[in-house]
């Protein structure tokens, strides 16, 4: 149910309860509203929103509502009340702006009153006697959106349909009846933030010149009659009744990006509603196994591969974090679930990486196929001093290794019993003083991963051989792999 | 449960009364009409796909189309609406969920009024599957026939009705499926899948049987190699519950045991474990431990591991040894240094000739040793064979 409302002039504790009754009246007693709320509007006791704006953040618990409203005020010192009971705003955020006759009005204080948490009162001077509009803008928190993503591959696999969505949901404790819905993806400074996005009015500039002006009404803003309307769509959850589907427009602002959802929605205190952000209709995918132990674990994983970009019938946004569901044509006039998985923010131009898991068609083992040691030094008993036979040096039976060369002859093993050839990737990671013999053209991921590629024609069984020397004890000077070509 | 015909209905009339009055005209609230049309997708390891079609009739522009269940765990962010007979005009512009109920709405454009068929995929849990397998072996037990079977466990509490299921290979079935029912569907059959008997000495993994004696616990189990050439290979064989039977001549088929089989991809090889046999008598004992020094305090080990075999069988059999180095090595310097062992399999024993090169690695040795039977006598001849290895490098 509605909770924040704004009350003009004078006040008793029984007209806030009186208020109170009429808004439910107004949200009940559909038939009757237009008569009720032609008659709130006439008294000019409690002016209703006539626009409302929610800028909701995806990485903060936090949206900004901007709402207009329009107050008749009186030569003189004007009381507005303006209370919240059981909602989330942030009773310091609560802010007022003349959108109209500013020159004439101005906000001489504002009181807190100590008996009523969610509640203040504005002191306004007035030279008008008449109708101006006043924005509100606060936080609050409770309003939460997500992105998710539905792909699905075809039979093929070759092209994914990639939809992207956004939900948006509700626990405000406050309704919102056709708002403006922007959603920001980003995770800047929030008070910059907000104070970027607070520039961009709700209300054009030159609806506002004409208001002021006296061309256009008041009413205009949201003509009375059209609020029987609202609360019925308020009811019923939903903002609009056009047959097509709403467009979302995307835009970057400094280093956030901003959907706007065309036109207005209404939601409903604990509801939530799922709209489409974009819809790509044919991504090209390219698929690869990779073995990254850090990353996935230690299975050597499928991963399909497409770019966010506009070849790939993407690249309209950066794709917010969510959660990703994919399916496939099954070939079978049906579909197959292959994955769900989160994705971090995917900037326009990147990578998306699915992880498909463990593949039952592809099958990776790791084998020590034998193990060694050779340049062994020893330790003289009582001294600092190193002897290797190696080297000619004489060993005497109390002198104790301390130095050797660990050798280990190594397969990755791969079997690929898909009926299209396979890519596979292999990072290995290891410690210690390394040196990676291959001949698999090895290159360095970072100083102690080695990474090698194979391709596997259908049916094929692959050996990645490759020895592994570790210089132990004292034969230890760095703590690295490097390369080296050969058996 | 999705038709879950009365929370549906109850929904449906309670947003229709609200509604009358300000609608405008061309908006159509209508709940799901019945299924036409039940898939359920089980080729996926951890969770199961429900895919239904509707035929939902729809009004020139925006209809409301409630779908809502109870008591079933439905994934409600899974669900998904698309329209099979008009995909490109019959078209989801938004859903909406209400508070506190197992329900959404779609508000579905239809750019003319008539029916539309849909279908509705979703995730749900309670609805699961898992394998099972029946093997007989022929009375010479050279072959078997095996049958894989699907156990559909329905505790979704939803009678699903006739239902095509798919298990990701092999063939697709369709049945009715009923609420809190268990379906056991043979999904393949493979005959004439030659078997191999093998026996195995592998002290690391099986132990001992008379450990004052010596005497290892020899282990029986049925190999089927799961390729082509021995009438499988067609697809991995996933985890599930075998048993084993045997023909015993009489038209009949004695139990012989049950066993895990394993997930065991193309080209592996499932490994039945029918019990121990006690018939095949594996004495191991550590014939020689020689610590010759090499350098300082570096040493080699000469060892013999010797394996006293006596098979009791009227039929020769194939012992398979197992050798792990690194076990071996703490049983004769009664630690563990963490480092591979470093061997070398001494030629001048006959078992070296019986190394399974393909299998054995460096931790792991293995040996295929064919027994003799039983002779005329019933004694038993007894083979004693010798493992010679050299363990190097050791401090």
């Amino acid at each position: 149910m509605r909770r924040a409302y704004l009350k003009h002039g004078c006040f008793t504790p029984s007209d806030y309860t009186g208020m109170r009754t009429v808004l439910y009246g107004i949200l009940f007693a559909v038939t009757a509203l237009p008569a009720l709320a032609r008659q709130n509007i006439d008294l000019s006791t409690v002016p209703p929103r006539d626009t409302v704006q929610l800028t909701i953040y995806n990485s903060e618990d936090l949206t900004l509502v901007r709402e207009t409203r329009t107050v008749t005020f009186k030569t003189g010192v004007n009381g507005l009340q303006f209370s919240w009971a059981n909602t989330l705003i942030d009773p310091t955020s609560v802010q007022l702006r003349f959108k109209t006759h500013a020159e004439a009005l101005e906000l001489l204080d504002t009181t807190f009153p100590h008996d009523k948490p969610q509640e203040l009162t504005w002191s306004v001077r007035s030279g008008l006697n008449g109708d101006a509009a006043v924005e509100i803008t606060y936080f609050t928190s409770g309003i939460t959106w997500a992105a998710d993503y539905v792909c699905v591959s075809n039979a093929d696999e070759t092209h994914l349909a990639f939809d992207g969505f956004v939900r948006i949901t509700n626990n405000s404790g406050e309704d919102y009846e056709d708002a403006q819905v922007r959603l920001v993806v980003g995770t800047l400074n929030l008070v910059e933030k907000v104070a970027d996005l607070a520039k961009r009015g709700l209300i054009t500039d030159q609806e506002e010149r004409a208001h002021r002006k006296g061309e256009m009404p008041a009413s205009k803003f949201k003509a009375p009659k059209a609020r029987a309307e609202i609360a019925d769509k308020a009811m019923k959850g939903l903002g609009y009744a056009e047959a097509d589907e709403k467009s979302i427009i995307k835009e970057g602002l400094s280093e956030y990006f901003i959907y706007t959802v065309e036109g207005t929605e209404t939601i409903p205190n604990t509801w939530s509603k799922r709209m489409r952000l974009f819809s790509g209709t044919s991504a090209p995918f390219r698929i690869q196994y990779r073995y990254r132990p850090r990353e996935y674990g230690d299975q050597l994983v499928r991963m399909f591969l497409l770019r966010n970009d506009e070849k790939s019938s993407l690249g309209t946004t950066p794709l917010p974090d969510g959660v990703v569901r994919l399916f496939k044509d099954n070939g079978r006039d049906g579909l197959a679930m292959l994955a769900q998985q989160g994705i971090k923010y995917v900037p326009i131009g990147q990578e998306i990486e699915l992880n498909l898991g463990a593949d039952p068609e592809v099958i990776h083992e790791w084998i020590l196929s034998r193990a060694y040691r050779d340049n062994i030094w020893f330790q003289r008993s009582g001294a600092n001093v190193y002897y290797s036979p190696g080297q000619g040096h004489q060993i005497k039976v109390d002198d104790r290794v301390i130095g050797w060369d660990a050798h280990e002859l190594r397969l990755e093993r791969i079997r690929n019993y898909r009926a299209k050839p396979i890519d596979v990737e292999v990072r290995r990671p290891f410690d210690g003083d390394v040196v990676f013999h291959s001949l698999l053209s090895p290159t360095l991921h970072d100083y102690r991963t080695v990474q090698f590629s194979a391709t596997l024609a259908p049916a094929e069984k692959k050996d990645l051989a490759y020895r592994v020397t570790t210089r132990s004890g004292i034969n230890q000077k760095e703590q690295h792999v490097t390369l080296e070509a050969g058996e | 449960m999705l038709s879950c015909a009365r929370p549906a209905m109850g929904l449906a009339i309670a947003l229709a009364s609200i509604l009358a009055a300000p609608l405008q005209a061309g908006i159509k609230l209508i709940t799901l009409p019945p299924r036409e049309r039940v898939e359920i997708q089980l080729d996926n390891p951890s969770v199961t796909l429900v895919e239904e079609e509707r035929v939902v009739p729809l009004n020139a522009g925006v209809n409301e189309v409630v779908f809502a269940w109870t008591n079933t765990q439905v994934d409600k962010e899974s669900i998904q609406f698309r329209s099979l007979s008009d995909p490109e005009n019959v078209k989801v512009l938004s859903t909406s969920y209400p508070p506190n109920e197992n329900a959404l709405t779609w508000q579905v454009a239809a750019p003319k009024a008539g029916s539309a068929k849909v279908r509705i995929s979703y995730l749900i849990g309670q609805l699961d599957k898992s394998f099972a397998y029946e093997a007989v072996a022929a009375k010479d037990e050279k072959a078997l026939t095996l049958r894989q079977y699907i156990l559909l466990h329905n505790r979704a509490n939803e009678e699903f009705g006739v239902s095509g299921m798919w298990p990701g290979f092999g063939e697709r079935f369709e049945r009715p499926i009923g609420t809190n029912e268990t379906k056991q569907l043979l999904s393949s059959k493979f005959e004439n899948v030659p078997v191999r008997k093998v026996y195995t000495a592998d002290l690391s993994e099986f132990g001992y049987l008379d450990a004052g004696k010596q005497q290892l616990r020899v282990p029986m189990h049925y190999l089927l190699k799961n390729d082509a050439g021995n009438a499988l290979g067609q697809f991995p064989f996933m985890y599930g519950k075998a048993r084993v039977y045997q023909d015993d001549g009489r038209g009949t088929t004695a139990f012989l045991g049950e066993d895990w089989l394993k997930f065991t991809p193309r080209d592996d090889e499932v490994r039945l474990y029918l019990g121990v046999a006690k018939d095949v008598v594996v004495k191991r004992t550590l014939a020689k431990r020689d610590q010759n020094r090499v350098l300082g305090n570096l040493f080699n080990y000469d060892v013999v591991v010797r394996f006293e075999i006596e098979n009791f069988k009227d039929q020769p059999v194939t012992l398979d040894i197992a050798e792990s180095m690194s076990a071996l090595r703490r049983e004769i310097l009664g630690n563990d240094t963490g480092r591979p062992v470093e061997w070398e399999l001494m030629t001048d024993t006959p078992l070296a000739e019986m190394l399974d090169k393909e299998k054995t690695t460096a931790d792991k040795l293995l040996f295929h040793v064919p027994l003799t039977p039983r002779g005329a006598d019933q004694q038993a001849a007894k083979q004693t064979i010798d493992l010679h290895l050299l363990i190097k490098n050791e401090w």
